[in-house]
């Protein structure tokens, strides 16, 4: 009996392995084919367990029926299809949104929720060849302003004024900078952060450091060293490629540096690269050699998520990144919950280095809708949401989106839930140099931690692939740069 | 003449294909006018962030691809070949040794087999995190704490030996199903040739290099060729384990980065992908036809 059912398994797994071969080979060999007849076999004696699965889907039919004249009864005559990025906040209210928002207006929101890569690749195929997929879509700042100058997006100002409901003017003046070309804001924040030093106070202090609330890059190396154990890293920062990655948080270090990646022409194009410039170079070095003195190991793979991991688990004693990554560190799971501090983005010749981000919601310029689409935006980057959220979502008043409006900062529930970082994220955002990152002119449109070119995603990278090598020790700063400066400058009008 | 031969050679195949042709139909439609696309793609100079106009260049894509310009797809290119041709034979020769001990009778020779045909069915992404963060990690990586159980210095597997790596787990996902093919051909040896041998007096080892090796030989050329086939195109693992980090950008992650992933050139990402698709297709009916025997008797063309 035994032996008999372990002579089944073994055909079923030769019927997997013949399946492979099958679609592989496309029927075309010879081989393919007696292989294609074994699979047969096994397959019908596997039959019995679909069809054993069949009830369960039947009888959850009826319930799907069921629940489909609900629905209908409310006036659900307009529909908008939304795109959106699946993180927590996003998808809090993807499904708050029949109960606000529907329920409400009559508008049926169709959800498309997408990992930021696709959510990138589906928005910008949809805005750039008019594939009216979407009425509504999320974007970055790094897109919104380009597809905003690139005539592609409805400009919001005078819907946004002339909702009363909507308060434009509540939005953080950095934020609303960030997201707009010449005064006309093109995407309704739904999300911001900007960057900041985090640092355990408890490690500094046993240690006998000390760091300001304004830190320089040379005072945090200098502490970050004095803190480095085996056991313990004393700076986590990104070294993992993508110019949204490491990209992101070198170019802040660039930028205060005083240097850039490319000078701008009279008018607004790129110029010549200044990859080979000697203040690029000394950025470069400064965070490699930071990063081999004292950073976290595998640094070369590194981003967001593992350094979290890595200050969670007490393996670093600073980290610089995204301000919301505050709400993780100090969560009520946290194991170093309330031993952290915080201070601005640290600087070197540059008064303010922090970066800034949004997501965003815009209204493609191919919408039918528009009336609709700025209702739904009207709602979810409202004041409004951000009231009714904090009981409604799971994740409690420290869980709503934030980085948005100055009325967050505001709500009492809020400002004791997220009593330790609300402020610290607020100084950020507020310090964050969107109109002038650096000490020279970018070509493009503005931006902090990336130069608003489009020409920046690729190239950006392209470098950041060798400037991780440097830090994998594969290359040195001299061999990278020189590679980077030939791909930057390919870039150049 | 002609009407037998209408018969014979065109008639007969294809009333007993006429079944088939819907399918063949549907695939034809779905996988070929996305490559004619390609091709004509491949032709332009295309970029639509920010939207310009899809301007035709004739071959200038593909000069380029031997201009100082390019040698970074060379490098992936590199990078590919290294990464396939390791892994592929790598699981190939452990997905055999597995074979032959799962041949045998045992007690939990189910179990077994079900436990090293896991990985198979593990999402490639989901295998490169569990490597990255569980195996490989420098600070909780299970090979780094039995390195410092055993008093070596922790090393840096994903950084420092970024390639190595993703062949790693390559291996680890292919190994089962090298040795699912294997075990096919193992169990499909005729028992009474063996027994043979056996009574003319063959050593258990000769009996494996003089019989099971030869008839094993079609089913490592299918699983060399059908290997090579997959691991190519591998790029779940290099996306989730290093980004393409410190060269380990191989050609499809290559060619993702250069279009949807943040280049947006899908004139030159389409001759990338034209490149390979013709690189490959040469390579894959040099081996079929001069090194194997699997098209032989082959007789629709």
């Amino acid at each position: 009996m035994k032996k008999a059912s372990s002579k089944r398994t073994g055909r079923s797994l030769a019927a997997l392995a013949a399946l492979g071969l099958v679609v592989a080979a496309c029927g075309s060999s010879k081989t393919a084919e007696p292989a294609a007849t074994t699979a047969a076999a096994p397959a019908t004696e596997a039959a019995p367990a679909p069809t054993e699965a069949a009830p369960a889907a039947t009888e959850a039919a009826p319930a799907a029926t069921e629940a489909a004249p609900a629905a209908t009864e409310a006036p659900a005559e307009r529909e908008i299809n939304v795109a959106i990025v699946g993180n927590p906040q996003m998808e809090d209210i993807a499904k708050l949104t029949p109960e606000l928002f529907t329920a409400k207006t009559g508008i049926k929101v169709n959800y498309s929720i997408l990992g930021e890569g696709d959510l990138r690749e589906v928005t910008t195929r949809d805005v750039a060849s008019g594939g009216e997929q979407f009425d509504v879509m999320m974007i970055g700042m790094f897109e919104a302003p380009q597809f905003g100058a690139a005539g592609l997006l409805n400009d919001l100002t005078p819907l946004a004024t002339a909702d009363k409901t909507y308060n434009i003017d509540d939005i953080i003046p950095a934020v609303r900078g960030g997201l707009s070309v010449d005064g006309k804001l093109y995407a309704a924040p739904f999300y911001a952060e900007s960057s900041f030093l985090m640092y355990r106070k408890d490690v500094l202090e046993a240690a006998g450091q000390k760091l300001s609330a304004a830190p320089t890059w040379d005072e945090v190396a200098a502490v970050a060293k004095a803190v480095n154990t085996p056991e313990m890293a004393g700076i986590c920062l990104r070294g993992k490629p993508g110019w949204g990655d490491l990209g992101a948080a070198f170019t802040t270090v660039l930028n205060t540096f005083g240097g850039t990646w490319w000078a701008a022409n009279d008018d607004g194009s790129i110029g010549a690269s200044q990859v080979d410039q000697p203040e690029f170079k000394e950025a470069l070095t400064f965070y490699t050699d930071l990063l081999a003195a004292a950073g976290e190991k595998d640094a070369a793979n590194s981003s967001y998520n593992e350094c979290t991991k890595a200050m969670m688990d007490g393996k670093a004693a600073m980290w610089y990144d995204a301000t919301v990554a505050a709400s993780n560190l100090e969560g009520d799971n946290s194991p170093i919950k309330g031993k952290l501090g915080y201070a601005l983005a640290p600087t070197k010749v540059t008064k303010a280095s922090g970066w800034l981000w949004s997501w965003a919601l815009a209204i493609p310029k191919t919408t039918t809708d528009v009336d609709a689409a700025w209702q739904y935006l009207s709602f979810a980057t409202g004041p409004e949401y951000l009231k009714q959220a904090g009981t409604l979502i799971e994740g409690g008043w420290a869980g709503i989106p934030p980085g948005t409006r100055k009325s967050t900062y505001e709500i009492p529930e809020y400002k004791e839930a997220a009593a330790a970082f609300a402020g610290p994220t607020l100084d950020a955002m507020a310090a964050a140099p969107i109109d002038n990152p650096g000490t020279t002119k970018r070509p493009g449109l503005p931006g902090v931690q990336y130069v608003g070119v489009p020409e920046f995603q690729d190239v950006g990278n392209q470098c950041t692939e060798l400037f991780s090598a440097v830090i994998a020790g594969q290359k040195t700063v001299d061999e990278a740069l020189a590679d980077c400066h030939d791909i930057a400058s390919q870039a150049s009008a | 003449m002609a009407d037998v031969k209408q018969n014979s050679v065109f008639h007969q195949p294809w009333r007993r294909r006429l079944p088939l042709l819907p399918a063949l139909i549907f695939t034809v439609l779905i996988t070929q006018i996305p490559f004619l696309m390609s091709i004509y793609y491949s032709l332009t100079n295309w970029k639509i962030v920010p939207p310009g106009p899809r301007t035709f260049v004739w071959f200038k894509n593909y000069a380029r691809l031997f201009t100082k310009d390019d040698r970074f797809f060379r490098d992936a290119a590199g990078v590919t070949v290294t990464m396939t041709v390791s892994a592929v034979l790598i699981s190939l020769v452990l997905g055999t040794l597995f074979a032959i001990l799962l041949d045998r009778k045992f007690f939990g020779q189910g179990f077994v087999r079900t436990l090293l045909i896991t990985p198979f069915l593990i999402m490639p992404v989901v295998a490169g995190l569990i490597w990255k963060l569980q195996m490989f990690n420098s600070l909780y990586g299970v090979l780094n704490w039995v390195l410092e159980r055993l008093g070596m210095d922790a090393v840096e597997f994903v950084g420092k030996h970024p390639t190595s790596s993703v062949v790693t787990v390559l291996v680890w996902q292919w190994t089962p199903f090298m040795m699912l093919i294997m075990l096919a051909g193992l169990q499909s040896q005729p028992t009474d040739v063996l027994e043979a041998a056996k009574v003319d007096g063959a050593s258990s080892f000769g009996v494996f290099r003089q019989l099971t090796l030869r008839h094993l030989r079609p089913y490592f050329e299918l699983g060399t060729l059908l290997g090579t086939i997959y691991i190519v195109q591998a790029f779940d693992h290099v996306a989730v384990m290093t980004g393409g980090g410190p060269g380990s950008t191989n050609i499809p992650y290559f060619v993702y980065k250069r279009s949807i992933g943040g280049g947006w050139l899908f004139g030159r990402a389409s001759a990338y992908s034209i490149v390979v698709v013709v690189a490959a297709l040469i390579i894959a009916n040099l081996s079929l036809r001069l090194l194997s025997g699997l098209l032989e008797g082959e007789d629709i063309v």
